[in-house]
């Protein structure tokens, strides 16, 4: 089976929209209601529970270098973006009903018959990833089309991508390619280009993303945070306070009672 | 199964088929997986800021868009963390008086057994409420899951309301039941201390930049704020004088730690100010000043020398006030805090994301040091 996952290399994606098609077509999800947010050609917004792949159209007035424009200082970039099936997931750490799980191909996957709708993975998730459907209120994401890898298929995203913006694969290999496409990219002039969420060195927060991504920005531009923390590492401390404050409550409690005790004398 | 959405095709319809050789089914066309019947989403935008990454190039955004997802609970939620902080704190008390009270005390602990299993009864009722489905907070219980602070929390609650009632069923009477009805208090009242304080880890272990902000101080509110809420509602209900000293000492100690830890969590938020913007401005910032003027309030009115009973009830009811509208404000203000990007990513750069966590780390993948705030690129 093996660590499978995503390569997204930004700096070829056009933004066709075909991973997002294919993406509704094979998991029978409905459509986002054609609506226009009315500030990007960006119609879908952000992932949710019926958007399991989102192209971020990301406009900046400034220039690539090696593409020219019919403006002076403008550039497009798009990303194709996608949960990230983190190394250390911060929703299968919260979930509390065991609905989330870890796959033999090392996917976060959540199974729609065990979720609970309690809605913790959705405030838990440092991306903003999962999201509840609103009629029933159960958690829904990208499951890197679990029901495909099992058949030795590529995910209906990788797919279905014209220009390999996606690509899916062995982590390893993923991880040589999107190397190897670094120092081609700053080789020839886009000294800017990085990876994101590579791995546990490169995003400790997450462990490393099975979902990585290619960016030539600071991540803040296309909408990923900058320096995610799965929240449970937190967790520790927040323990100590509640031991420390119950500490407190029982001298408070045992206290007041001798107090009281000894008024009465 | 057929489905309703299955065009009748005509007769013409199905010769030209024949004719074409086509075996296409008009029925593949139809969602009918499980994620399939699906409102369509609404898209929201932070308040306040204008959709353009050109507006402010120092701190860009994607054309203002949250960057991660507001917690979707109910106020049924914030209602669960004073019921649950209140049952909680006073089961603790409960113990202490069965412990180191004497036989004139024995009404008071009767009582706290009360108003304890009636908290956990509510609280298991809000939480459900939340949930949709009774059948759903059974599920809680389907595994023990020590990294989520709600698994953990389910159990508590589940334990000690179940503890709590058996004790009330069988304290009281003689023999081998009534020790095991007081052992099931005991154990209630211990259940009773996490169930105070483990609401402020499971908000602090989401990605709600307020909530992460003050995971060293926020379980020391609550539970301090717990203290005083749980004094006040003993108070507020008839008791004797000698009960009302024990109770004051509880709530005054609860009271005077809830003011302190306050401060604390709001300077903890104060480190950015993006991510305390909803405890100074909006509905939430309005909640959170009542909530510190009815506990200054409510510790004045208890502190006057020679106090009458209007003062003392007063001073219970905003004591009360206060904690409610603490939790409100502190909710609201997470929900607040998450449709506001600049929130998330501010308090990132500023080194409170994974590097808060993880003090050693300082090697790159590509073998560069790591600053936190990490490295701006341009």
């Amino acid at each position: 089976m093996g660590q499978k996952g995503f390569f997204t290399d930004t700096t070829v994606c056009i933004g066709c929209k075909a991973c997002e098609v294919a993406c509704k077509q094979w998991n029978q999800l409905p459509d986002d209601g054609f609506h226009f947010t009315g500030m990007s050609y960006d119609n879908t917004g952000a992932l949710g529970a019926s958007t399991w792949r989102h192209v971020a159209f990301v406009e900046r007035p400034v220039p690539l270098p090696g593409v020219s424009t019919a403006i002076a200082d403008f550039s497009w970039l798009m990303l194709s973006d996608v949960c990230k099936h983190c190394q250390r997931a911060a929703c299968l750490e919260a979930c509390p009903t065991g609905a989330i799980i870890r796959t033999e191909f090392d996917t976060v996957y959540v199974q729609p018959d065990v979720c609970n709708g309690c809605g913790y993975c959705v405030a838990a998730c440092p991306f903003g990833v999962v999201a509840r459907r609103e009629d029933d209120g159960r958690a829904w994401k990208c499951t890197l089309c679990y029901d495909r890898l099992g058949e030795g298929l590529t995910p209906a995203c990788a797919k279905a991508c014209p220009t390999e913006s996606i690509v899916y694969g062995d982590l390893e290999a993923l991880h040589a390619r999107a190397e190897a496409r670094v120092q081609s990219l700053h080789a020839r002039g886009l000294k800017d280009a990085y990876l994101y969420g590579k791995d546990a060195a490169n995003q400790p927060g997450t462990g490393g993303l099975n979902a990585f991504f290619l960016l030539v920005d600071r991540p803040e531009v296309y909408n990923l945070p900058p320096d995610p923390v799965v929240p449970t590492m937190k967790a520790k401390e927040s323990w100590t306070a509640v031991a420390l404050g119950a500490l407190g409550m029982a001298a408070v409690a045992l206290g007041a009672v001798w107090l009281g005790e000894e008024a009465r004398r | 199964m057929s489905s309703p959405h299955e065009p009748t095709a005509s007769l013409l319809d199905q010769l030209q088929r024949r004719a074409d050789g086509r075996n296409v089914d008009p029925t593949l066309g139809v969602l009918t997986g499980e994620g399939a019947q699906q409102r369509v989403k609404t898209l929201e935008r932070a308040p306040g800021i204008r959709p353009s990454l050109a507006a402010s190039p120092a701190s860009p955004s994607y054309h203002g868009l949250p960057v991660i997802k507001e917690p979707v609970w109910i106020a049924a939620i914030p209602t669960y963390l004073y019921v649950g902080g209140v049952a909680g704190a006073t089961s603790v008390l409960g113990l202490a008086v069965e412990l180191a009270g004497g036989r004139r005390l024995r009404q008071l602990a009767r009582r706290c057994l009360w108003v304890g299993t009636a908290g956990d009864l509510v609280s298991a009722g809000l939480l459900t409420y939340d949930l949709g489905r009774p059948a759903r907070f059974l599920n809680m219980l389907r595994v023990f899951r020590p990294t989520s602070p709600m698994s953990i929390g389910s159990w508590v609650l589940a334990g000690s309301g179940g503890l709590n009632t058996l004790a009330l069923l069988l304290s009281h009477r003689r023999g081998v039941p009534g020790k095991v009805g007081r052992a099931a208090g005991a154990g209630a009242a211990v259940l009773g201390l996490p169930l105070s304080g483990y609401t402020a880890v499971l908000l602090t272990n989401t990605a709600v930049p307020l909530w992460q902000s003050m995971h060293r101080t926020l379980p020391l509110f609550f539970m301090a704020s717990a203290t005083a809420a749980a004094g006040s509602l003993l108070s507020l209900l008839p008791h004797a004088r000698h009960e009302a000293r024990v109770l004051r000492a509880f709530g005054l100690a609860g009271k005077v730690a809830s003011l302190a830890a306050g401060l604390a969590v709001e300077r903890d938020a104060e480190r950015v100010t993006e991510v305390a913007r909803p405890l100074r401005e909006g509905v939430s910032g309005a909640l959170w000043r009542t909530s510190k003027a009815c506990a200054v309030a409510g510790l004045v009115l208890d502190l006057l020398p020679r106090r009458r009973r209007w003062a003392r009830v007063a001073a219970d009811v905003l004591t009360t006030v206060g904690a409610v509208s603490a939790r409100f404000a502190l909710f609201e203000g997470g929900k607040a805090s998450a449709r506001n990007p600049q929130a998330t990513f501010q308090a990132q750069r500023r080194g409170l994301g994974a590097a808060e966590a993880i003090a050693n780390h300082t090697l790159a993948s590509d073998g560069r040091p790591l600053s936190f705030p990490l490295r701006v690129l341009r």
